[in-house]
């Protein structure tokens, strides 16, 4: 079955869709012919600008602010979502942040901020989303990174919490089986807001291009192309897997690189 | 999207099963496809004549993918066909499941020439071509057998999980210009087990076992490997995808 036929019409939930991957994977959804609802928390000029983009392309993008990370907003999203579009196919919690904290004395208040944006709020959008699913037979992909896969003491909670999203990932693919699909994306570095920083530094930025067996920085529509496969009929007999989308990074262990 | 329009793909074991899916598939996308075969030279030129009935060109080659000799000769040969390489895409395999002390020495060698070895000479051996395409990727065929273990056949999933290993070694040798992935099937109904699936209970065991519930078929793996193959999948390298319906997840 080819995916434009599959995803046509199809109803797609995004958190965090306003900017970067999250965009980007509203953009792709809308390109194959889906309606949308996504979430963003504050920027509601840029939200607005990607509700253009998506109705530019003749599709439906319901949008509006919500935190989340609140487990209560975020099953509220769910049901208006789902109220806008008339159910929900697919569900994709993408919606993170990535403050630098080290390893050291990290707050108890960085803790929840973070474990609540990147773990406690992606499960509570699946919960709420979980009757939608079963009734249309739909899938679930989550917006994980390799830094749930490898050691990262820069961001340590961060690499923490997105661990456990990867764990999510296995046990509520096993939970909804055999309805509902659930899958995961783990980014390497992909160029958006929030790796801006290095991005723009010439160090940082050839640093990544090195370490990369690829040779380039990640692009959002990268990140899209795999979550819309995950999604897609063409993926139907693949549950709990998560997709490592990162140019080869996790591959280049520091003695692998070496000649 | 994944589309393969431009793009030349061979398909090793493409006369039945996994790499006949594929290949449909990857015709489907456009692709010209030569289907690669041992002996079924009948159920290949079907296959030829499905792709070419959707569009796309075909042709069949024969080959032992257990001789180094012939899979040169196959490369060759293949690489002369459109004169360009732009895919590869590893099916050809035999499966045996004989307990430890019934393997001997020809089983082992009969099992690893074919399966690991098999995938490894054609990779090295479609080299000089793909390196030549600017959108030149590998896919490897192994198994949920090649990380989960079962009881019976260890020279089958020595040989699966060396093709893993094989693939990200790949991935990074060949880096950045080819891509290297590898597909591991969970159980997929074909010839390859069909006393397995024929066997209403054993047919059970599999699907009770499968998040799923139930077997995959070829046309389950299919799609995965165009993904893999086509340029929206340019950032990915390195990977083994699991196709197994959620069977190894506990
Ligand atoms: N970029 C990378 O290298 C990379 C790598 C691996 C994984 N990831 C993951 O990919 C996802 C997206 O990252 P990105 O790079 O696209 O980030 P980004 O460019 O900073 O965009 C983040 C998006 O999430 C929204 N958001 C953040 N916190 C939210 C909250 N509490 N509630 C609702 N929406 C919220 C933002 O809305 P506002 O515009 O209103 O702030 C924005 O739309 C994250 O889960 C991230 O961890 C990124
Ligand atoms: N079916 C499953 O459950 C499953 C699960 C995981 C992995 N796999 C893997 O998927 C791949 C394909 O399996 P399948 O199930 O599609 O098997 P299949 O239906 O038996 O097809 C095997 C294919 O490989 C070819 N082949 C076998 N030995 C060969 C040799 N020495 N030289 C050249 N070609 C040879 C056959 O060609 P002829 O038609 O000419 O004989 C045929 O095209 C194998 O690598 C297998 O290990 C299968």
């Amino acid at each position: 079955m080819n995916d434009r036929s599959t995803l046509a019409s199809a109803k797609v939930l995004v958190t965090g869709g306003s900017r970067g991957i999250g965009r980007a994977v509203v953009l792709a959804f809308a390109r194959a012919g889906a309606e949308i609802a996504f979430s963003y928390r504050r920027d509601s000029a840029i939200a607005r600008s990607t509700a253009q983009e998506v109705a530019a392309l003749g599709r439906r993008a319901y949008h509006r602010a919500s935190d989340a990370a609140d487990p209560t907003e975020a099953a509220r999203f769910v049901r208006d979502a789902a109220d806008a579009l008339g159910g929900l196919d697919v569900v994709v919690p993408n919606a993170g942040i990535a403050p630098t904290t080290g390893f050291e004395g990290v707050e108890p208040a960085r803790w929840a901020e973070l474990s609540s944006t990147l773990l406690v709020g992606p499960y509570a959008t699946v919960d709420a989303a979980r009757p939608y699913l079963r009734s249309s037979r739909g899938s679930v992909v989550l917006v994980g990174s390799i830094a749930g896969l490898r050691a990262y003491p820069e961001e340590l909670p961060y690499s923490a919490a997105k661990a456990g999203l990867l764990s999510l990932a296995r046990s509520l693919a096993l939970a909804y089986a055999p309805e509902v699909r659930v899958n995961a994306v783990a980014p390497g570095w992909v160029h958006s807001d929030m790796t801006r920083t290095l991005y723009d530094s010439p160090r940082g930025r050839a640093a990544i291009e090195r370490t990369t067996p690829r040779g380039r920085w990640g692009e959002p529509d990268d990140v899209a192309a795999a979550v819309l496969f995950l999604a897609s009929e063409g993926a139907r007999f693949i549950t709990g897997e998560t997709l490592v989308v990162d140019g080869g990074e996790q591959l280049a262990w520091r003695v692998g690189m070496l000649r | 999207m994944f589309d393969l329009s431009g793009r030349v793909v061979l398909v090793t074991g493409a006369s039945r099963g996994i790499g006949r899916a594929i290949a449909l598939e990857l015709g489907r996308a456009g692709a010209a496809v030569a289907v690669h075969y041992h002996h079924r030279a009948d159920r290949a030129s079907e296959v030829v004549n499905t792709i070419e009935g959707l569009g796309a060109a075909a042709r069949a080659f024969a080959a032992d993918i257990s001789d180094r000799g012939q899979v040169d000769a196959l490369l060759r040969a293949v690489g002369e066909w459109k004169g360009r390489l732009d895919g590869l895409v590893t099916s050809a395999g035999i499966f045996r499941g004989p307990s430890v002390e019934e393997v001997d020495a020809a089983d082992w060698t009969e099992l690893i020439a074919t399966d690991l070895e098999g995938t490894f000479r054609s990779v090295q051996a479609a080299l000089p071509y793909l390196r030549r395409s600017d959108q030149a990727a590998i896919v490897t065929v192994s198994s949920v057998l090649g990380s989960h273990p079962a009881v019976g056949g260890v020279p089958y999933q020595a040989a699966k999980g060396g093709i893993e290993q094989m693939t990200r070694a790949l991935a990074i040798e060949l880096a950045p210009a080819i891509r290297v992935n590898a597909v591991a099937p969970g159980f997929i109904r074909t010839d390859i087990n069909r006393t397995g699936h024929e066997d209403p209970t054993f047919h059970d065991q599999v699907a009770r076992a499968t998040a799923l519930r139930r077997w995959g078929e070829p046309e389950d793996i299919a799609p995965a490997v165009r993904y893999l193959l086509s340029r929206e999948a340019d950032w990915v390298t390195g990977i083994v995808l699991g196709i197994d319906g959620g069977i190894a997840l506990r």
